[in-house]
């Protein structure tokens, strides 16, 4: 077995994870970082992309909505491309309590939430679908963020420092020798090779994997997780991100991000992270509540459900999992449990990563030795090769996609326009080009749905009809000289077809129902793909349904 | 006023409005545009899982009584294909296949699909022909995104054929353009564009002494087979087309083939008319309101095909709550009861998804019934994706289904 030695390992590669790697290599500790499936495979990459202002925990979570006024000023700073300003609102529709306004300023007021009331009629003029009878407007500092490119972007980095990071790398088990953790044992789920890992420090930070990861260590970690759904809709109908004003609850909040709009969510214990299914009444429930926000919402394009588990640390001495903070703990389980050589960085939400990892190295930087300062706050993040939006960051153009260094929508229209390739769009319904395309595969995409998170193929309306096909076999000319077979390029088609049949079953109904009928007469009348069934297996490096990776979904 | 409203113009509205406007009707095709023709192969499929198509259908036919194909009979299947057939070959575009066996013809991912009729210009891709052991060429343009020959080459080796893949040179065209299945047939029908494709297919033929080139389906729209043929002349080697993603080429043809035929008939056709509704005295229905630019359209007629298609063509419509509606005339419908019973947990089910088989429950004249088995009008006839209890993709008689009951409203 192939031993590294290295001074932390970190398990996890979602937003927390990566940011520890990356605080780790910039103050030059060595560092590896284990996932097991590709950067933002869990709870990071099914998020609603929400960049929080704080706003929506001034009330319940003050502590929360502090760090999240702090991280949000830096975030805009260190990454503006992942990052489009839309602003936020908070309003009082008629279903909320009028009185709460009042409270909610003076709480910004108290946790440093910049906040400022608007008048109804500059609200209809800047959001025009929002509800008329809504009664008061206050406006924050919320964005929306592509959290799969941060985290991309956050790992470039941290690879330019020398951190050492692998996607598709289980950890198997964690080497304990009495009171100390040594290191781990994990496998590389594409050629099944194990690999010892010795380190002076695990960190475990698997989100609402880490009670898995700390029982290997022998130590109690609860973790709740609660299953949040959210739904996408086809149209950008608000350019805001626009909350209820009231206590944070279900169907609450419309964030748009990209070329969609988004609305989340729900919060439901499950007793497992990698089983969940979505019932049809979550979904029916939170279109009920936009239509409160957007009369008429019912009659927008559902394009697909998903849900997210987020990773709530519960404390010992917390009763009810309604009360769990939002706020993020590290767990010291020398401590706490006798162990030596392992810390759990637990909780927190994607707006606080840098936060976390910042904290959560400090200490280990302390216990190291290392006295250099944490530097995340003040160093731009680089941008990833396939991130087409990149080149306009860095060329003096006429173009108006040069002008700003953060998204917006129309960006990747003003980009595909300016460069005339619109002969070479592989997805239409996001304007993903070939290159794209052929870029993320270089940069190590391992299967259909790691370049959907990288480049966002087929997420838009058509749910794939197209770009399925078209992705599937770029990939396997670009990769067949390197063992990639047809017969994994079939199942590649498959699997990823019954990836966003999970998504889509929720909410097909008129239109979107049309389109799923499209598509089957496009992979079943048109490709005949149910004859390639024989001609169909896993491998070749496109790791997709190992066990350690599939999410199961429980048909509802 | 018309004798005949034909509403929907996809195969089975096509196929209808000719037969009546052959008996010297007055017919009017009202659409809220083209139908499922422009999606699909262009090839005629029969009936899927069996050796012979028509051998099949009997039994099919035997075992489910309320099946179209059960409703058409016998007569009206070879009535309509053979009907089809003949437009197809006056227009100089043959359907070539039988009734009794299925032709196995490569896809755009290399599987191979069994169809029953084929245009002329697909029939050389066989794989009966293809595993004569004799190499073949499967060729495409980078500049396609709806075809790409390394994947199909490879998935076709692996079922027993010498299938090697190939890249062309896009021909110059003048200026950069978005290069779709549709640009690149309208490119086949220069002689320019063509002198210079059939070089390269030269070049590669004798290169690997291929005995037939597979191409995308992209080989002409308004002359194909001659396209084809003079392909074939300049190449040395048979040429054979591979239906891409839509829109579909063949399909286009089919389509435009009908409708000449049915103007030529003194047929009339409108298109952009969604039909929203209709007007009745008791079992009768005498009009539809069409919506237009601005304002409703009253169309009248003496009898009516309903060929709106089902939820693919936008025929049936599902409701979040779990209903699903016609479109047109608001028909009852047989569907499953509830969201929970639509849909398979696994979307390559083999029986399909049962809300695909949502649809207006006729009877043995194809008149409109209600949930208890009463006549709704006595004046209409539902054909094709419309009708319930069967699934055209699944079963694959997109097309068979299409025509056998289409032709039995234009007969009857």
């Amino acid at each position: 077995m192939q031993t590294i030695s290295t001074d932390v390992l970190v398990i996890g590669g979602g937003a927390t994870g990566t940011g520890c790697a990356l605080d780790l290599a910039m103050r030059g500790i060595r560092c590896v970082l284990v996932e097991k499936g590709d950067l933002t495979h869990g709870t990071t990459g099914r998020y609603h992309g929400l960049l929080h202002s704080g706003g929506r925990y001034v009330t319940k979570d003050p502590q929360s909505a502090t760090e999240c006024a702090h991280e949000n000023a830096i975030l805009r700073r260190i990454m503006p491309h992942c990052i489009e300003p839309t602003s936020g609102f908070f309003v009082i529709t008629p279903w909320d309590d009028e009185s709460y306004g009042d409270v909610f300023v003076a709480n910004c007021q108290r946790t440093g939430v910049p906040v400022q009331e608007i008048s109804v009629a500059e609200m209809l003029r800047r959001e025009p679908v929002l509800n008329p009878r809504i009664s008061r407007v206050f406006e924050v500092p919320d964005a929306s963020a592509d959290s799969f490119l941060a985290t991309h972007s956050v790992a470039l980095a941290a690879r330019e420092y020398g951190a050492d990071i692998r996607t598709y790398h289980n950890v198997v088990d964690l080497i304990r020798v009495g009171d100390q953790v040594m290191g781990a044992i994990v496998e590389d789920l594409r050629s099944g090779e194990r690999i010892r890992i010795d380190c002076a420090y695990v960190l475990n930070a698997a989100g609402a994997w880490a009670g898995k990861i700390a029982a290997m260590a022998g130590v109690t970690v609860t973790v709740v997780p609660g299953k949040g759904t959210m739904v996408a809709m086809n149209h950008r109908m608000v350019n805001t991100v626009v909350n209820r004003c009231k206590l944070p609850s279900d169907g609450d909040i419309i964030v748009p991000i990209h070329t969609v709009a988004v609305i989340g969510t729900t919060d439901v214990h499950v007793p497992d992270p990698d089983v969940f299914g979505i019932e049809p009444e979550e979904i029916q429930f939170m279109l009920d509540e936009g239509e409160k926000l957007i009369p008429g919402f019912r009659q927008y394009r559902a394009l697909r459900a998903w849900a997210g588990v987020r990773p709530l640390y519960k404390d010992k001495d917390v009763a009810s999992d309604r009360d769990i903070p939002r706020t993020f703990k590290l767990l010291d389980h020398e401590a706490r449990d006798g162990v030596r050589g392992i810390l759990s960085i637990v909780g927190g939400k994607w707006t606080t990563y840098r936060l976390m990892a910042e904290q959560t190295v400090n200490e280990l930087a302390r216990r190291l030795g290392n006295t250099q300062p944490c530097r995340t706050a003040s160093e731009v993040l680089p941008v990833p090769r396939f991130e087409h939006r990149a080149h306009s960051t860095v060329t003096v153009s006429p173009d108006p996609a040069a002008q700003t260094p953060y998204y917006w929508l129309g960006k990747p229209l003003a980009l595909v326009e300016s460069e005339h390739a619109a002969g070479e769009l592989i997805c239409e319904c996001e304007l993903v080009t070939r290159e794209r395309i052929l870029a993320a595969i270089d940069a190590g995409a391992h299967n259909l749905d790691d370049i959907r998170r990288d480049v966002r193929m087929g997420m838009g309306p058509c749910q794939g009809g197209w770009c399925i096909y078209r992705t599937a076999n770029l990939l396997y000319e670009r990769r067949c000289a390197n063992g990639l077979t047809h017969t994994n390029a079939n199942e590649a088609i498959m699997h990823f077809l019954q990836e966003r049949w999970k998504g889509l079953t929720s909410v097909l109904w008129g239109d979107q129902l049309r389109q799923a009928r499209l598509d089957e007469l496009i992979y079943v009348g048109v490709l005949g793909i149910q004859y390639l069934r024989p001609l169909a297996e896993p491998g070749g490096g496109l790791v997709t349904q190992h066990p350690a990776i599939a999410t199961e979904y429980v048909q509802a | 006023m018309y004798d005949t409203i034909v509403i929907g113009a996809g195969l089975s509205g096509m196929m209808a409005a000719i037969g009546r406007a052959e008996r010297g009707e007055k017919v009017l095709v009202l659409a809220k545009g083209y139908g499922a023709t422009h999606w699909s192969t262009g090839c005629i499929d029969l009936l899927a899982g069996c050796d012979d198509p028509f051998h099949g259908i009997t039994q099919l036919a035997a075992q489910r009584p309320h099946h179209p194909y059960a409703l058409a009979g016998p007569t009206m299947i070879e009535g309509g294909i053979a009907r089809l057939r003949a437009i197809c070959e006056a227009a100089g575009y043959p359907l070539v296949g039988n009734l009794n066996r299925h032709m196995l013809l490569p896809t755009a991912l290399g599987a191979l699909r069994p169809t029953t009729f084929a245009p002329v210009t697909m029939i050389a891709g066989d794989a009966r022909q293809l595993r004569d052991g004799r190499p073949t060429l499967i060729a495409g343009f980078a500049e396609l995104r709806d075809f790409f020959p390394p994947l199909i080459a490879a998935n076709l080796r692996a079922q027993g054929i010498a299938a090697t893949a190939a890249q062309l040179a896009m021909p110059p065209v003048g200026r950069q353009r978005d290069f779709s299945p549709a640009t690149l047939a309208r490119l086949c029908e220069q002689p320019a564009f063509r002198a210079s494709l059939g070089e390269q297919l030269a070049a590669l033929a004798r290169q690997g002494d291929y005995a037939r080139i597979g191409l995308p389906a992209i080989l002409g729209l308004k002359h194909a087979t001659e396209v084809v043929r003079d392909l074939q002349n300049r190449a040395g080697a048979l040429v054979f087309e591979i239906p891409t993603l839509p829109v579909s080429v063949p399909g286009m043809r089919l389509y435009q083939i009908l409708e000449d035929e049915f103007l030529r008939l003194g047929g009339r056709i409108q298109l952009g008319g969604f039909v929203q509704r209709g007007e009745s005295i008791s079992d009768t229905l005498v009009a539809v309101f069409s919506e237009a630019a601005a304002r409703e359209q009253r169309h009248a007629a003496r009898r009516w095909v309903l060929a709106t298609g089902g939820i693919l063509g936008g025929g049936a419509r599902a409701t979040p709550e779990g209903y699903v509606r016609e479109t047109a005339l608001d028909l009852p419908l047989q569907a499953p009861a509830g969201r929970a019973g639509w849909f398979a947990p696994r979307f390559l089910n083999e029986e399909g998804h049962p809300i695909f088989q949502s649809g207006v429950r006729v009877d043995e004249r194809l008149r409109p019934l209600d949930a208890a088995g009463r006549l709704v009008y006595d004046n209409v006839m539902v054909v094709g994706g419309a009708l319930a209890g069967f699934d055209p993709i699944r079963e694959g008689c997109l097309e068979g289904a299409a025509i056998a009951t289409g032709w039995m409203a234009g007969m009857s």
